[in-house]
């Protein structure tokens, strides 16, 4: 234990030291974490649409009104002498409302008025946006025409869980919390660990009367309390600039993140130990922390579109289930019954991973 | 000017690139990792990211258990968005499946829905989503409005018509025509009608894999140099410094065209992405953001000082150079201050570039203001960062 604790000591000094990687180490993950978790959001508002009234009657501008007044979108002018298609193909607008003659006049009879709709389906998600946002905007519409509010038959009250104002940085600021999380402390362990192997260091550790997992568990017992730190700095951006309480019961939280600090930490000085190349260690992170974590944990897209064929890959990534916590944590307040497989799930990894740096350390000696 | 030339490709300018291209050749690291994550991150991208909406778990109270309550079920369940997960028997056992995460969108069909119905009565269907995701929250619920809205349309065919009920407390003044009334909008997609998703993830990641990999492997190179001591050789070699970072440019510009040669392969074969328009144009864009690449990573390996604090550094600025592109997510969902700044961003501008001729087919007229931007990008990052390279020369 005492061995353990001076290990520890000594990589946290190390770093101190290090005045460039400590500001790197504690700057950065805010820095990423505000900047990306506010910026990235799928949902789209304010999308530029341009109008083609060919009908221009009081009805058919009351249509049109009715997009101006939407937040979705935004009606840009549809300049003289250009048709729709040129608006949507130079990107002036991601779709048109075109209007046909005789619009208002086939309302007035009693029949079904058409208005076409050009989509840009080349972001294939704002499409489906733009076509959600139209077809509500024309119901509220043909509500309003047909009478006193609503006369349909059917009525649905929705009621928005969690997240009542839809609001994207909730969703996103939390999973920024997991990526930035998945990559510093992983960089750091990393680099700690190649050091050794680069400046041969290492050889002082193989002579010297430690044992393999003192030697582990002290490095790793560093990079966990330099990701506390770097933890608690994120979590308090989570309660000022995302505006996010802790939804319910935080002991999975505090459980989850420190197993998922030593699942990372660990896989850094795996990858550290293995590679002993600074330059080669930070990119083998960036591919294997970095990437696998942004890609395939459900931090933008939905796991559940990954094809089978792949998706088993996204089972062996421990920030697909630490994202499941932490926005358990923050949003939906489910507590253990809701998370203890993703915790679970955390800790068998780090117990692999752990393994696995083992036995690349277990022999302890110069590799011939 | 014959002559100029000659001595150009006979003399020192060749020796230079022949020797970089040999140290290229030799370095099977390098050349590796040129052929090797592109292919796998491309192929990776585009079948793993896939942001449409689809099967989420839907669960249901039906408590009037009638045929028009199964049917509302099975109007909602009809697309792909929504999965039947399970039926409960109280809204209570909904709501905990719903907080435990077991269920994304829940459905409550009140008791008398049948019954009012029938008496053309409104019903209220209560619906519970999980909107922690803002964006599949707004598309499902659009989803699940327009199946009622379909049924609703198609109610006063069979059961007596609603209208009359609703209108007698109305004010409604117009004609009775008026109140059957109905506008709908017809939408259609241009260029992607299918809405292949690859289409918009591979053109994005594109980008991203040219500036990502070119300034990897320019800063390892150009960093080389200098952790070995070598370039007081340079120094000492009468070749003028512009001949040594244009030898130094080249062969890296020759080499990272080869990548995206391949990459452009991937996405027509496997991705079968539809090069609509000019390929011409879109060769052109990637040579401007190759130079871009290479600028961005000849720049940061002349702020460090070692090959480690080059690819730190690069970890740092590569990850918000890549998110804050709109390769993967549209800049207009980025908050108001952070658009202006992707106009700074080359990825930003190819991938603009990209799905307008390859997707949507536009000429030259259309692209030219990105094309543009990133002839702009491309010579001043390969300016400033050949000043740089040759100051340190001097």
């Amino acid at each position: 234990m005492r061995r353990i604790l001076a290990q520890a000591r000594k990589d946290v000094t190390q770093l101190l030291r290090d005045r460039l990687a400590l500001a790197l180490a504690a700057v950065l993950p805010v820095v990423l974490t505000a900047l990306l978790g506010t910026s990235i959001s799928l949902t789209v508002t304010d999308i530029p649409l341009v109008v083609q009234d060919l009908d221009q009657t009081p009805l058919s501008r009351r249509y049109v009104d009715a997009y101006r007044s939407s937040l979705t979108f935004r009606v840009v002018s549809l300049p003289i002498a250009t048709s729709p298609e040129a608006a949507i193909a130079s990107g002036r607008a991601r779709g048109a409302v075109i209007l046909p003659e005789h619009f208002a006049r086939e309302i007035q009879r009693g029949r079904v008025a058409e208005a076409q709709l050009l989509v840009d389906g080349t972001d294939t998600n704002t499409a489906l946006l733009v076509r959600g946002g139209a077809g509500q905007i024309t119901r509220a519409f043909s509500r309003q025409l047909s009478g006193a509010g609503d006369t349909g038959a059917i009525r649905t009250a929705t009621r928005l869980w969690f997240n009542p104002g839809r609001e994207p940085r909730k969703f996103y600021g939390p999973g920024m919390l997991v990526l930035a999380l998945s990559i510093f402390p992983t960089v750091l362990a990393a680099l700690a660990m190649s050091r050794e192997g680069e400046q041969q260091t290492i050889l002082q550790v193989y002579v010297s009367s430690i044992s393999v997992h003192e030697f582990l568990l002290g490095k790793i017992l560093a990079g966990v309390v330099i990701g506390i730190a770097q933890w608690l700095l994120v979590s308090g951006l989570m309660f000022t600039l995302f505006g996010l309480r802790l939804a319910g019961d935080p002991t999975p939280l505090v459980a989850g993140s420190l197993l998922f600090l030593f699942c990372v930490v660990t896989f850094g000085t795996l990858v550290g130990g293995a590679i002993p190349n600074q330059a080669a260690a930070v990119q083998g992170v960036s591919l294997g922390g970095f990437l696998l974590a942004f890609l395939l944990s459900g931090l933008i897209f939905p796991i559940e579109n990954i094809p089978p064929s792949l998706s088993w890959i996204s089972s062996l990534v421990q920030a697909r289930y630490y994202i499941v916590i932490v926005r358990d944590a923050f949003l939906q307040g489910g507590g253990w019954p809701a998370v203890w497989w993703a915790v679970s799930m955390i800790g068998v990894i780090g117990a692999v991973y752990y393994a696995f740096a083992w036995l690349a350390m277990r022999r302890m000696q110069v590799k011939a | 000017m014959r002559e100029r030339l000659g001595r150009l490709f006979g003399g020192r300018f060749w020796a230079l690139t022949r020797k970089e291209l040999r140290q290229i050749r030799r370095d099977r690291r390098l050349a590796m990792s040129l052929v090797v994550p592109p292919m796998l991150q491309v192929l990776l991208f585009g079948f793993a990211l896939d942001s449409h909406v689809r099967d989420l778990r839907l669960g249901v109270v039906d408590d009037s258990r009638t045929y028009e309550s199964r049917e509302l079920i099975s109007a909602i369940t009809e697309n792909q968005t929504f999965r039947l997960a399970g039926t409960y028997h109280t809204s209570n056992e909904l709501e905990r499946a719903l907080a435990v995460g077991r269920l994304d969108v829940g459905v409550v069909v009140p008791y008398d829905f049948a019954r009012r119905q029938a008496r053309g009565r409104p019903v209220t269907v209560q619906v519970l989503l999980n909107a922690a995701n803002a964006n599949t929250a707004q598309i499902s619920q659009g989803y699940v409005e327009g199946a009622v809205a379909w049924l609703n349309a198609r109610t006063p065919d069979g059961a007596p018509s609603p209208t009359p009920e609703a209108g007698t407390g109305g004010e409604v003044v117009e004609p009775p025509g008026m109140m059957r009334a109905r506008v709908e909008v017809r939408p259609t997609f241009l260029y992607n009608p299918g809405l292949v998703n690859t289409w918009f993830i591979v053109t994005g990641v594109f980008g991203t894999l040219i500036i990502l990999n070119g300034s990897l492997v320019a800063g390892a190179t150009m960093i080389r140099e200098k952790e070995r001591g070598t370039v007081e050789q340079l120094l000492m070699t009468p070749a003028s410094a512009l001949e040594v970072v244009a030898a130094k440019i080249i062969p890296l510009f020759v080499l990272l065209m080869g990548m995206v040669g391949l990459v452009l392969t991937l996405a027509r074969v496997v991705f079968h992405v539809p090069f609509r328009g000019s390929l011409l144009l879109v060769v052109v864009a990637c040579g401007f953001c190759v130079l871009t690449g290479i600028g961005i990573g000849t720049f940061l390996s002349t702020v460090s000082r070692s090959a480690n604090q080059t690819q730190l550094i690069g970890f740092f600025v590569n990850p918000p150079l890549a998110m804050l592109s709109g390769a993967l997510t549209p800049i207009e969902a980025m908050p108001h201050w952070v658009q202006p700044v992707t106009l700074l961003n080359p990825i930003a501008h190819f991938a603009s570039v990209a799905r307008a001729v390859l997707v949507k087919g536009a000429g030259v007229d259309v692209v030219w203001p990105q094309l543009l931007a990133l002839a702009v990008l491309a010579t001043g990052l390969v300016a400033v960062s050949a000043w740089r390279f040759r100051s340190q020369l001097s």
